[in-house]
């Protein structure tokens, strides 16, 4: 009886599922031993279905979200990127004409400048004019009325009459006035400033 | 999520042609049978140099009808985003044209193309993992789901949400993987590259590649618990 030889490694067996998926024959001891081994075989047929599953989800997956659709669009994509390879970059005749031109162009508006500054000029002046005229007209009320107040203490007092006896009531009057409003509003500290003197009662006194 | 990212070589075409083919490989030997796309990048490389541009550019429509679909796989499984992966395939292809004149038979179109794509992809991840750390995470923008459930079968709700969810799972896991097993599994899984045509796009010899591969792989059934 012919001693079978030892199980395949899994290397091995990767190496055979390599080698089939290339389309190259197995070598013949492993193929032999394939054949022959039960266990090997299952271990086998279980690494290929494995590695299939593997691939048929992941092509499954990418096809599935890369339809012909999307690979056509892809396709149009490409042809427009690789459009302007090898062209000639298009110059534009930026620098000559545009400067010339734009030299032309400040030299037919150096009337329009005066135009501008002129304008510009005017409403200086004007806005000047208009601010010292209202300038003016608030000083004016202001010297007319000194000149009529010329005295402004006298004005009161003189509806009130000329004689010695209204000024003295008077005078009487705003002490009192000036005394009320002097004093505390608290009762509490009413006491403190009856014993505190007042720069109005010595003056009196005097 | 950044920090596991490590940038592949860089890819621009001069730099491209810097990397030697390594011996016994009959697919990036000049005298060896170029494949169709390769023969009209190299067709349109010289309408490029001839300067006839618009018949360059309408045979470089056929280019992108070849190469479009998968490119948007990978795009798509890279960024987890249609937008971005629209402008990193859309990006792509511009540069491809615009770098043509550079582009050498020494190597197939296709590895040219998917490593230009790839580090695209990787600047916009880059980008878009710095964006994460102001604005939320969304793994697959609401748009994009709505839009696969659209184009799906008209299944039942549990049956949409079970593989939502298993998209999700999926997605989560390869996120975990390590930036160099990511980008292995990727372009292996997805973008149905050989591991030699991996080896040629990041620069890794194709022994590491396998290696990378073997434990992404390990890694993703043991975070899928054997099954996806």
């Amino acid at each position: 009886m012919k001693p079978r030889a030892r199980h395949l490694h899994d290397e091995r067996l990767f190496e055979c599922y390599l080698t089939e998926r290339s389309g190259d024959a197995l070598d013949p001891p492993a193929a032999e031993h394939l054949a022959d081994c039960d266990a090997c075989s299952a271990r086998y047929a279980e690494m290929t279905a494995f590695m299939e599953s593997l691939r048929r989800d992941g092509d499954a997956d990418a096809d599935a979200v890369f339809t012909p659709e999307r690979l056509r669009l892809q396709q149009q994509q490409i042809a427009r990127r690789i459009e302007h390879v090898g062209r000639p970059a298009r110059v534009i005749s930026f620098p000559s004409r545009i400067v010339r031109r734009t030299i032309g162009a400040s030299q037919s508006r150096t009337a329009p400048r005066w135009v501008a500054a002129a304008a510009a000029a005017g409403l200086f002046v004007g806005v000047a004019l208009g601010a010292s005229y209202e300038w003016n007209t608030r000083r004016i009320p202001v010297a007319s009325f000194a000149t009529h107040d010329a005295n402004p203490r006298l004005a009161p007092v003189a509806t009130r009459g000329d004689s010695p006896v209204d000024v003295a009531s008077d005078d009487a009057f705003l002490s009192d006035l000036e005394l009320a409003l002097e004093r505390p509003h608290t009762r509490e500290l009413q006491a403190f400033d009856a014993f505190t003197p007042h720069v109005r009662e010595i003056r009196d006194q005097r | 999520m950044s920090g596991d990212l490590r940038p592949l070589p860089v890819v621009d075409a001069p730099e491209f042609e810097t990397v030697d083919p390594p011996a016994g490989d009959a697919r990036r030997r000049p005298a060896a049978a170029l494949s169709d796309d390769s023969q009209l990048a190299i067709e349109i490389r010289g309408l490029v140099e001839r300067g006839e541009m618009d018949e360059a550019r309408d045979r470089f429509g056929e280019l992108v009808t070849l190469h479009q679909r998968r490119a948007s796989r990978i795009a798509y499984q890279y960024l987890r985003d249609a937008s971005e992966a629209d402008e990193a395939v859309q990006d792509a292809f511009v540069k491809v044209f615009s770098h043509i004149g550079s582009y050498r038979e020494t190597w197939p179109f296709e590895v040219w193309f998917t490593r230009i794509l790839i580090n695209g992809c990787l600047d916009r991840r880059k980008a878009l993992s710095r964006r994460d750390r102001w604005f939320a995470d969304t793994e697959v923008s609401s748009a994009d789901e709505a839009r696969v459930a659209a184009a799906g079968p008209p299944a039942d709700p549990e049956h949409r949400l079970l593989a939502r969810e298993r998209r999700a799972r999926v997605a989560a896991a390869i996120d975990r993987l390590d930036g160099r097993q990511r980008t292995v599994f990727m372009l292996c899984h997805y973008g149905d590259c050989t591991p030699r045509e991996v080896s040629a796009m990041t620069g890794l010899n194709e022994s590491t590649v396998r290696v990378h591969l073997f434990r992404a792989v390990r890694k993703l059934r043991g975070l899928l618990g054997g099954k996806p």
